[in-house]
């Protein structure tokens, strides 16, 4: 599988939730020299494309753009790999009671 | 903006840190862009069980992007060149390789050209004089 074949798909929990705007990736330590487990996708309802990390990261500036791209992935959200029940060609369906994690980056 | 957290660990995001980054060799030589990464075995199309381990990166996929984002599809993935992760020495503005660009073939068409074309050319083994401000490491025209 590669990396296109996430990003931009919709997903589903019970009803249409988003598209994938970007899939996170986790090290164990803060070194690179470890394997990049996916740590989940980045699920926006509005828009496919990413949101160029100023929701995530708390980037205000500039203020414009930054209020834009908010305004575009409004009620974005972080859902864990453990919640992703079944990955179809550019679909993605969620498992029961999946969380909704918050996708800033601390 | 490339990483962080709190307990020791570090996140990337692929859009945000990887996809579109200039990957560097060992020399700091740019040799390719990251168009794509390879993910680990993943199920398709089957519900996927509960305790199943996450796939990992196991490769940067670098090759004919520009097509595609016009055209849409993806070329097959016998015409991406695959960079394994375990080259990636650090992943920051630049991603950073630590091996040679010339072990790796991302190069070997300019490499075959160098060779076989700009190397036949009278003057084309060497750098013209009054150029000091090469890298060491591509005193050899059209090795860059």
């Amino acid at each position: 599988m590669i990396i296109t074949d996430l990003l931009g798909a919709r997903v589903y929990g019970p009803d249409f939730l988003g598209f994938v705007s970007d899939v996170r990736f986790r090290f164990d330590t803060e070194s690179i020299g470890q394997p990049a487990r996916l740590h989940g996708i980045i699920v926006s309802p509005h828009a496919r494309s990413s949101s160029l990390g100023f929701e995530r990261s708390g980037v205000r500036s500039p203020w414009p753009i930054a209020a834009l791209v908010r305004w575009r992935h409004r009620g974005s959200f972080l859902a864990t790999w453990p919640d992703i029940e079944r990955i179809d060609v550019r679909q993605i369906q969620l498992r029961a009671g999946f969380e909704r994690g918050s996708p800033e980056l601390s | 903006m490339t990483d962080d957290d709190n307990q020791g660990q570090r996140w990337l995001d692929a859009q945000l840190h990887l996809l579109d980054r200039q990957v560097l060799d060992v020399h700091g030589v740019p040799i390719a862009v990251v168009d794509d990464l390879q993910l680990s075995e993943v199920p398709m199309g089957v519900e996927i069980p509960q305790d199943t381990p996450p796939p990992v990166i196991t490769a940067l996929l670098s090759g004919p992007a520009l097509a595609r984002r016009i055209f849409g599809g993806r070329p097959p993935e016998s015409r991406m060149i695959h960079t394994p992760w375990v080259a990636v020495r650090d992943v920051g503005v630049v991603i950073k390789l630590s091996v040679g660009r010339d072990t790796r073939d991302l190069s070997w068409t300019e490499r075959w050209v160098r060779d076989h074309v700009i190397g036949h050319i009278p003057g084309g083994r060497h750098t013209p004089k009054g150029e000091n401000n090469e890298p060491a490491q591509s005193n050899e025209r059209g090795g860059s």
